[in-house]
């Protein structure tokens, strides 16, 4: 379900909530106020029916007409405000309750007539009867007031506890279901964050989490979509580099072995054309700078051989800091003859690496290389291992203090052919070492700053990450 | 019969020896340099008829030259030859008068023979 239909349904649910217990509240209140008028009536009609016996104590005390009359028109209003309240009587008590009030009440008047008839010193059983009749009455209406009042108390009691506790129910709802749904969103929220975390690494991957119909649900699908797309891309970007870079190889090619062709074609037109007057020394001298030249064209062209068969390689689990110092002890001779120094900087303990051993020991004999020539008056070279936990790569990093590199050239380092104006080579070394590297699924980067130094920075993937055994 | 003089401009060795040798057989008095600098401070003292120059070079290349011959020294005869062959280049090389322009490989028969016009004309 969507989000917003969530959110919508809890918001009708506890409007509902309040509505039912707004509702309940006022049928209550209805129901104390219908109770509490009658109670009003009840102590009317009590009110009535003790001036009627004050009436009936005066008459038989003083045995005046008045009195009598006095009774009989407290029993007139008596009877007739039980009338008019009858429904709201019945409505309290019930219609036999009625019925048996208005009994008394009628015996009670019959009762008075009679006296009145015989006279107050006679009438003594009458008024025996009257005063019994009285009493009910009076008891009765009594009771019914106490009754009624006590029906108010409960009722207003029951309010009060079903107001209490739906309130915390209410409160509690309102809790558990906003917490229920933070936490539905939270957690797509923290899903979300990581796939994107993932791809902005450059891990492409599809996160398989439960397809969700609502927003989220949305969310995660076009960000695996964005992922996809950017997994294609990615393949496009790495052919058309690859591309690029076969064009500029060729180029490059191209250009290198035009001068030595250029030259054996020269040293071929001369020989021919002033072979009468050369001397034997000459034309064979002719012929080894011809040796030479195709020697320069054989160096240009091997690595290219090498380059178009796949490369095959040799993986093993290796050491990186063992491969390193193998390779060091290789070009110690080069590097103290160039005066420079080696400062090494190997992490204690580095996760293997998977590697063809050859091949890495290339790519690093190409950097120490590239080192000397950056510090023909010497220097210092440091290496540094170390293990990158978040990325779970191993990082070898080569550090020289020489002249540096110019930062337009930075982009083009590892172009085939590249070399600066000093540098001598082909400009291949680098180029090769990139595809090594890249090869195993590693990384190459430089660094530089003009008088400061140039950094090198490889990193190849741990055997962990790459899931062999 | 004074000797018409060629000046030969390359960083490859082999190109100014070789041309050396083929421009000697025809009768050319020639020197033969490495660099752009060393030539224009040659040319200084000696006013050769002809340079012959590779167009690439570390330092003062080959347009340079050009451009400083014709500064400074308009009746010599500029031969641009080069193993990089461009439009821009090109365009840039005749804005600025060069005589003629040879790729790489270059053939000496018709480098000779362009030689030979540009002196015939003069």
């Amino acid at each position: 379900m969507k989000i917003e239909h969530k959110l919508y349904l809890s918001n009708a649910v506890h409007i509902l909530l309040i509505v039912l217990i707004g509702i309940f509240a006022l049928r209550n209140l209805n129901a104390i106020l219908t109770k509490f008028r009658f109670t009003v009536i009840a102590e009317g009609l009590n009110a009535t029916f003790l001036e009627m016996r004050l009436a009936e104590k005066n008459y038989f005390l003083y045995g005046d007409e008045e009195a009598l009359t006095r009774i009989r028109n407290s029993t007139k209003k008596t009877t007739d405000t039980l009338q008019r309240v009858k429904p709201e009587i019945i409505r309290a008590v019930g219609a036999a309750n009625y019925i048996k009030l208005q009994d008394y009440l009628n015996k009670y008047t019959k009762l008075v007539e009679s006296i009145g008839k015989a006279g107050h010193r006679n009438a003594s059983s009458q008024k025996k009867k009257l005063r019994e009749a009285g009493q009910v009455l009076k008891t009765f209406s009594e009771d019914m007031t106490a009754l009624e009042s006590e029906r108010i108390g409960t009722i207003i009691g029951r309010s009060k506890n079903i107001l209490l506790y739906s309130f915390w129910a209410v409160v509690l709802f309102a809790l558990l279901l906003s917490n229920l749904i933070v936490r539905n969103i939270g957690h797509s929220l923290r899903t979300i964050n990581d796939l994107t975390r993932e791809i902005a690494r450059g891990n492409y991957q599809k996160i398989e989490a439960k397809p969700s119909r609502d927003e989220m649900g949305a969310v995660l699908k076009a960000i695996n979509a964005m992922a996809e797309e950017l997994r294609k891309r990615e393949k496009e970007i790495v052919q058309s580099k690859r591309l690029a870079s076969i064009g500029l190889l060729v180029a490059g090619v191209a250009h290198e072995l035009n001068n030595p062709l250029n030259n054996i074609s020269m040293i071929a037109q001369t020989y021919a054309e002033a072979y009468d007057r050369l001397g034997k020394e000459e034309r064979v001298g002719f012929m080894e700078r011809v040796g030479e030249e195709t020697e320069r064209l054989r160096v240009i062209v091997h690595p290219l051989l090498d380059y178009a068969k796949p490369k095959k390689q040799y993986l093993a689990r290796a050491a990186a800091n063992q491969v390193i110092q193998k390779t060091l002890a290789l070009v110690k001779n080069m590097l103290d003859i160039s005066n420079i120094k080696i400062r090494q900087n190997l992490a204690q303990e580095l996760p293997d690496i998977f590697i063809d051993k050859h091949q890495i020991q290339q790519v690093l004999v190409n950097m120490a290389t590239n080192v000397i020539q950056a510090m023909s008056k010497g220097g210092e070279l440091s290496i540094t291992t170390r293990y990158l936990e978040d990325d779970d790569d191993v990082e070898i990093e080569i550090r020289d203090n020489g002249k540096g590199i110019p930062p337009e050239f930075l982009d083009h380092i590892f172009d085939p052919f590249f070399t600066t104006k000093e540098e001598s080579g082909t400009g291949l070394g680098l180029w090769v070492s990139y595809g090594i590297v890249k090869n195993h699924q590693g990384n190459i980067r430089v660094r530089s700053k003009v008088g400061v130094g140039t950094t090198f920075v490889i990193t190849l993937p741990t055997c962990k990450k790459l899931g062999v055994a | 019969m004074a000797k018409h003089s060629i000046m030969v401009i390359d960083d490859e060795k082999i190109v100014g020896d070789m041309a050396k040798l083929s421009f000697e057989q025809d009768g050319y008095e020639v020197e033969t340099f490495l660099n752009g600098e060393s030539a224009l401070g040659r040319l200084k003292d000696k006013p050769f008829d002809v340079v012959v120059t590779d167009l690439k070079m570390k330092g003062v290349d080959g347009l340079e030259v050009l451009r400083t011959v014709k500064k400074l020294y308009p009746g010599i005869v500029v031969i641009l030859i080069t193993a990089f062959a461009n439009l821009d280049v090109a365009i840039e090389a005749l804005r600025n008068d060069v005589h003629d322009f040879f790729p790489k490989p270059v053939k000496f028969k018709e480098l000779k023979a362009s030689i030979k016009r540009a002196l015939g004309d003069e």
